[in-house]
């Protein structure tokens, strides 16, 4: 396995996560780093990224402030699968905690309306 | 698969887009000022002489506009060139173009005599063309089967056409007192 | 033989699909207001859609990325917030326009009042995004939008002077009834109409949907480069058929009804029934894509997952989104506000928006890391950079010539 050097900035943030069908999920808001042995990141040491963190973030971006950490839902960086333009994971969105909202837009709103699951692309 | 990130440093972009931010701001400001001053600038009463009768004219331009596309609407349902409907809906539309400029003269406030009494031929003209194509909705409505009374309706096209006629005739001779085009 | 076809089909749908009800308004007050003195403006819009949608499509194809998902990567979160909020709430409106237009359609082809088919036609545009296929739903609506070709016959059956309708367009001469700051209004709005937003994230993202490739370019110009002109020329039909009929009797356009009029003095009732039903067509049509416009930019600014080519179950935010977009349209237009009014608001503040989405797009087709060996060649660029001073000096001026002009009365 070929080891590459990404700018978090530029690679991570803001890019769009997929899952494992593909399927988008939601944008980079943060990464969530941890120090050496899973302790606290310190400045002037090695850090691995232990999470990408995705969240409700629209009015924090347009307004500034930041959401806390603890309220941003987290996907495990072992569930990343590549970088490449997008974050591809190897896990489907079903199993995703973070993916919540469109889990519950779709059990409690979409899902209701008749033909929500119908497939467009099925019969015509 | 293992990667080392760098913690963003997000205050270099963070100047920018504040930059960017107070820009935004300020334009959406200009935006919602200038649509307000547009909007006010259509329904407020003019006050100078030359902008009074200004008014009146565009007022008249409107109750003419509205009095031609009635004469053409009932020429077409003549022909059976257009369907009873859309004749109503025709009307009907030129009904609340004839009601704005009523209002518009109505609400003037005219600051000398002479433009009082432009405004007073102007309401009279308005006045004549809003009678004119309220009879020329009931002669749609009759002669699409509609049970109306016979003395509200115009015998034919002809006597309704005429009443137009003159109904727009004196809105022209307004609108050339009060200087339109 | 089905190549030719598919190609034909293309065309045909993109020249029913260009006209909506800011175009059919506009070019209609223009017509009746100032003759064929603002048809340079028709052109330039039509040169400028053609150059936009050809790159957005082709970037959408190439990086297989779409409009706004690209506005974020480039913009950053920020200032493309700013951009999504502007570009979302300028979408609404046109879709509210949109809306009442079929509405108004409608109205005409029956007795029933507009107020009532408003519910309706918003229910039957949200029918068609949960259930009907895309490109089942792009051909059915441009296909039949193509009736509107009922504006160039009624041209040629009225038989004008085309020497004079010539001589009002080149050199553009208004008439002296009119103000200069109202005719530059006009061109402004006129602009707006010919080269709306939503036009480009719907082309982009509809790329993607119909997974499009960069085998699909060629298509894609073709496309574009046949159907818009034509499209603009039922704009100019649309225009020509006020300025003949309306114009010499100093009647102003301020209403649908008023717009049909020409059409059935030169064919009567069966030429006018066509017209009409093109009408619901190009303006249900339009609804369509604004509504799928808004939800493409929402989801694609936040990652959610989109796409009409997904069960709604799979993509549950982007559809919630049309639905509370088509909510808000129904709510403005239950008020009782002039559908045609909403329509000229619309058009202009398009052309303010317009920046906002041509810059990213011209950035990013030049931009090797998304479009590899497809980046814009030195036409495609040359013609880019005009057009982005002319986009800039109309977004700019758009405000103040509204309030010069108290929005053109």
């Amino acid at each position: 396995m070929t080891e590459r050097l990404v700018d978090a900035r530029l690679h991570l943030l803001g890019r769009q996560v997929l899952d494992t069908d593909g399927e988008p999920v939601r944008t980079v808001d943060d990464l969530e780093l941890a120090g050496p042995g899973g302790g606290e990141v310190r400045a002037g040491q090695e850090a691995h990224v232990a999470a990408v963190l995705v969240g409700p973030v629209l009015a924090t971006r347009l307004f500034g402030g930041r959401v806390p950490d603890s309220m941003l839902p987290r996907i495990a960086w072992e569930d990343v699968g590549h970088v490449g333009t997008a974050v591809e994971l190897t896990v489907g969105s079903d199993r995703l905690d973070a993916d919540w909202v469109e889990h519950w837009v779709r059990e409690r709103l979409i899902g209701r309306i008749p033909g929500g699951r119908h497939d467009p692309e099925g019969d015509g | 698969m293992r990667a080392l990130a760098r913690r963003a440093d997000h205050q270099g972009v963070t100047q920018q887009t504040g930059r960017r931010r107070l820009a935004a701001a300020g334009l959406a400001l200009v935006v919602t000022l200038a649509a307000l001053l547009a909007g006010t600038g259509c329904v407020a009463s003019r006050q100078e002489p030359g902008q009074a009768t200004a008014a009146v004219a565009d007022a008249l331009a409107e109750a003419g506009s509205a009095g031609e596309t009635a004469r053409i609407a009932v020429g077409l349902l003549d022909e059976g060139r257009v369907t009873g409907p859309v004749a109503d809906t025709v009307l009907l539309d030129q009904l609340r173009v004839l009601d704005d400029a009523e209002s518009a003269l109505t609400t003037l406030v005219p600051p000398d005599a002479a433009s009082s009494a432009r405004r007073t031929t102007g309401l009279d003209a308005v006045g004549d063309v809003s009678d004119a194509v309220v009879a020329a909705r009931a002669w749609v409505a009759a002669r699409s089967g509609g049970d109306l009374a016979s003395h509200d309706v115009p015998a034919s096209s002809d006597v309704l056409l005429a009443e137009l006629a003159t109904a727009l005739d004196a809105t022209d001779a307004a609108l050339a007192e009060a200087g339109g085009p | 033989m089905k190549k030719l076809l598919g190609v034909a089909l293309g065309i045909l749908t993109a020249i029913g699909g260009f006209v909506d009800i800011g175009d059919l308004v506009t070019n209609a007050v223009v017509g009746s207001r100032f003759g064929m003195s603002l048809a340079w403006v028709v052109v330039l819009g039509v040169v400028g859609i053609v150059l936009f949608a050809s790159m957005s499509g082709r970037v959408a194809a190439v990086s297989g990325r779409a409009t706004f998902e690209i506005i974020r990567e480039r913009l950053g979160p920020r200032a493309a917030g700013a951009n999504l909020l502007a570009s979302f709430a300028i979408n609404l409106l046109t879709l509210t326009a949109e809306v009442g237009g079929i509405a108004l359609a409608l109205h005409l082809a029956s007795s029933v009042e507009p107020r009532l088919w408003i519910p309706v036609a918003a229910l039957a545009v949200w029918l068609v995004l949960w259930r009907v296929k895309f490109q089942v739903m792009e051909n059915v609506a441009g296909l039949l939008g193509l009736l509107l070709v009922g504006f160039a016959i009624a041209l040629f059956q009225l038989g004008p002077d085309w020497g004079e309708l010539l001589r009002q367009a080149v050199p553009p001469s208004p008439p002296g009834t009119e103000h200069p700051a109202s005719y530059w209004y006009y061109a402004v709005a006129l602009f707006g109409a010919a080269m709306t937003p939503y036009e480009v994230f719907f082309f982009s993202s509809g790329a993607v949907e119909e997974r499009w490739t960069a085998k699909d370019l060629g298509t894609n110009r073709l496309n574009v480069l046949l159907g818009f002109p034509l499209g603009g020329l039922l704009s100019l039909a649309i225009a020509a058929c006020a300025a003949v009929v309306l114009l010499p009797a100093g009647i102003e356009v301020s209403s649908l009804s008023q717009i049909v009029l020409p059409v059935a003095q030169a064919g009567g009732v069966l030429l006018l029934a066509v017209v009409i039903l093109g009408i619901v067509a190009a303006t249900f049509g339009a609804a369509l894509e604004t509504a799928l416009s808004s939800g493409y930019t929402l989801a694609q600014y936040l990652g959610w997952s989109w796409g009409k080519f997904r069960r709604p179950a799979r993509a549950a935010r982007f559809h919630l989104t049309m639905i509370v977009a088509l909510l808000v349209a129904v709510g403005i237009l239950m008020t009782s506000v002039d559908p045609v009014a909403v329509t000229e608001m619309s058009v202009v503040f398009s052309a303010v928006a317009l920046p906002l989405t041509y810059v990213p797009i011209l950035v990013v087709a030049n931009d090797p890391a998304y479009m590899g060996r497809h980046v814009n060649g030195r036409v495609a660029n040359a013609l880019g950079m005009v057009y982005l001073v002319i986009v800039v000096v109309a977004a700019v001026a758009a405000i103040p010539l509204m309030i010069a002009t108290g929005a053109g009365s």
